[in-house]
């Protein structure tokens, strides 16, 4: 059966992953009130660093699995 | 108000026409075949496509409609932006590596292939088509407002100069003409976000001062469903900030205008390397985005000229409303990103903002309109109906089409019914539902189905637009589950943006049914799921 490659799977845990910590800090810790967290967490890592970083790994390391393979 | 606009916003404005004109024909200098029409001729690098990914992907209801969600919402939507934005990357190795693998040129050839059925063209074709009205309408809407209340511009006129100038640039150039278009509108739709969002920093003195100022603006902005208060009841529950973190999270990876988009790079790796370049101009498109809707509030209420000389109270609603009254197009809301920005007064952030919003409506309307005239001239009259017209003449063909559709999307937009444009909602999350799951499956699972294909489009496309349609009509609201009240519980006891359950019922659906009934020849399933979806 086809299977996605497992970096695949470990770009999904670092996204959602994020995301779950983020949630759980707001909704136990009160992240959300804390000035200016917000525009960190959700804004410039949630919605532009770790989606990048994720783009990133997507492509490195398929092109490195590629050059190792020939 | 100002009656008429100022030069430098006219001038940035008439400058941006100039220059997709100017492409679109350079661009016909370089197509000489059908390939060249429909895919570019697969010579698209990733930088181009990346930005071209992003222009198409992000229609006016990214640049007019989040803001707008922000405003109404609060902070927990930010995070169904940054959920839109990771979907992009999530999209590199779940389809868009693969489907440049194949390297087909229309959207329906991966269904017609994998399931060994030459009928699916139909059935794909007709439910792209709905999306495709849908779409093309909402963004001449979209270059009509923004024509309208930045340039003041008559919405009429507006409309037709807006739709005829796309028109232009796709028959001439086509595929080629678009991606670089769409390229360079990607380009000033962000950098309009950032220089706006920058401009409203810096008037309220820097990070800090912003978010103190929307905070006193509007105690419960950052509160999420764990406070006492709860800014807005769509976002009121963990359950409706979850729908709203996936309903449009799953799109890029499914949805027809970025789908073929892979059809035209050079090869797998310029497919996946373009996402990255996708994901990192409109992640700071929507980081200025964000910022927008935050501070839009606020920034109307001290600053907006309307307010400043005493014409309406300060109150962002009422600034809004007497913009949808005065205008008397699109609703109060629609106008609060282009209000937001106006009260910077800054003319030379307003022409940006024009140009850029210019940019993201014709490139979403470019991208639709190249995937229909490929499916209507390729797949339906050259290889159902064996048209000899369309054999023979197929860029004359896929041209006259381009045109009938940007008709269409038009005349539906001179006078936009609302609920059209609401359905533009519907459009997208029904593609993912009904077209998602056998594109999806199709990849990565041997066992999916030609029956479930069938099934699962035509169930969930009639059940969505129904759900959709009593959520709205007869409940109240497109978030409200529609099922609620058959159930007994409050109209507002389960929040389901768009009615998101479409998405997991889709898949579930086509599962089950996949399970039941025959699956395709073995020699399709090696050639179109297990080979295309090797070494990724």
């Amino acid at each position: 059966m086809p299977w996605p490659p497992k970096i695949f799977w470990v770009g999904l845990v670092l996204y959602y992953g994020f995301v779950a910590i983020c949630w759980i800090g707001e909704a136990t810790a009160g992240w959300n009130h804390i000035p200016l967290a917000v525009e960190v967490y959700a804004a410039l890592l949630g919605t532009w660093i770790v989606p990048l970083i994720m783009s990133v790994i997507y492509f490195y390391f398929p092109e490195k699995a590629e050059e190792a393979g020939g | 108000m100002a009656d008429v606009a100022d030069p430098i916003v006219v001038g940035i404005t008439v400058l941006y026409f100039l220059g997709v004109i100017a492409i679109g024909w350079y661009s016909r200098q370089k197509m000489k075949s059908a390939t060249d029409y429909y895919v570019a001729g697969r010579q698209i690098g990733s930088v181009v496509n990346g930005l071209a990914l992003e222009s198409t992907y992000l229609s006016p209801a990214s640049m007019l409609g989040l803001p707008a969600y922000i405003f109404i919402l609060g902070y927990p939507f930010w995070w169904a932006m940054s959920a839109i934005i990771a979907g992009m990357p999530v999209a590199t190795l779940l389809t868009a590596a693969a489907m440049r693998k194949y390297g087909p040129t229309s959207f329906a050839d991966y269904y017609a292939d994998r399931y060994n059925d030459q009928n699916l063209r139909w059935l794909v074709g007709i439910i792209v088509c709905f999306g495709a009205i849908l779409y093309i309408t909402l963004s001449i809407v979209g270059m009509g407002i923004f024509l309208l209340a930045i340039l003041r511009f008559p919405y009429l006129y507006g409309v037709i100069l807006g739709a005829i100038i796309v028109m232009i640039y796709v028959v001439f150039g086509g595929m080629i003409a678009t991606s670089w278009n769409a390229a360079f509108q990607a380009v000033l739709m962000t950098i309009a976000a950032i220089i706006a969002a920058i401009g409203m920093i810096n008037y309220f003195g820097g990070l800090g001062g912003f978010h103190e100022a929307v905070l006193t603006n509007n105690p419960k902005f950052f509160n999420t469903p764990s406070d006492p208060e709860p800014n807005h009841i769509l976002a009121g529950t963990w359950l409706g900030v979850v729908g709203w973190f996936f309903v449009w999270h799953y799109g890029f990876a499914t949805m027809p205008y970025t789908v073929v988009r892979f059809f035209t790079v050079m090869d797998m790796k310029t497919a996946r390397r373009s996402i990255f370049w996708c994901t990192l101009f409109a992640g700071a498109f929507y980081l200025g985005l964000e910022i927008i809707g935050a501070g839009a509030k606020v920034m109307i209420e001290q600053a907006h000229p309307l307010v400043v000389s005493g014409e309406v109270k300060a109150n962002a609603l009422a600034v809004l409303k007497y913009y949808a009254t005065n205008y008397g197009v699109g609703t109060p809301l629609d106008y609060s990103m282009v209000a937001a920005v106006e009260a910077l007064q800054n003319p030379w952030i307003l022409g940006v903002l024009a140009a850029g919003g210019l940019a993201i409506a014709m490139s979403t309307a470019a991208g639709w309109v190249m995937v229909v005239n490929v499916l209507v001239t390729r797949d339906w009259a050259d290889m159902l109906l064996r048209s000899n017209f369309a054999k023979e003449n197929p860029v004359l063909m896929a041209r006259i089409v381009s045109v009938i559709f940007l008709a269409i999307g038009m005349v539906i937009a001179i006078n936009p019914p609302g609920l059209v444009l609401d359905l533009s909602g519907w459009a997208f999350v029904v593609i993912i539902a009904a077209l998602g799951p056998s594109l999806i499956l199709g990849l990565w699972w041997k066992g999916a189905t030609r029956t479930a294909t069938w099934i699962t489009a035509i169930v969930m496309f009639v059940l969505h637009l129904f759900a959709w349609l009593y959520a709205k009509l007869v409940v109240g609201h497109h978030a409200f589950f529609f099922l609620n009240p058959i159930l007994g519980l409050p109209k507002t006891a389960i929040i389901t943006p768009h009615q998101i359950w479409a998405v997991p019922v889709g898949f579930l659906l086509f599962i089950v049914i996949s399970l039941l009934t025959k699956k395709p020849e073995e020699e399709v399933i090696d050639k179109y799921c297990v080979k295309l979806t090797e070494k990724l």
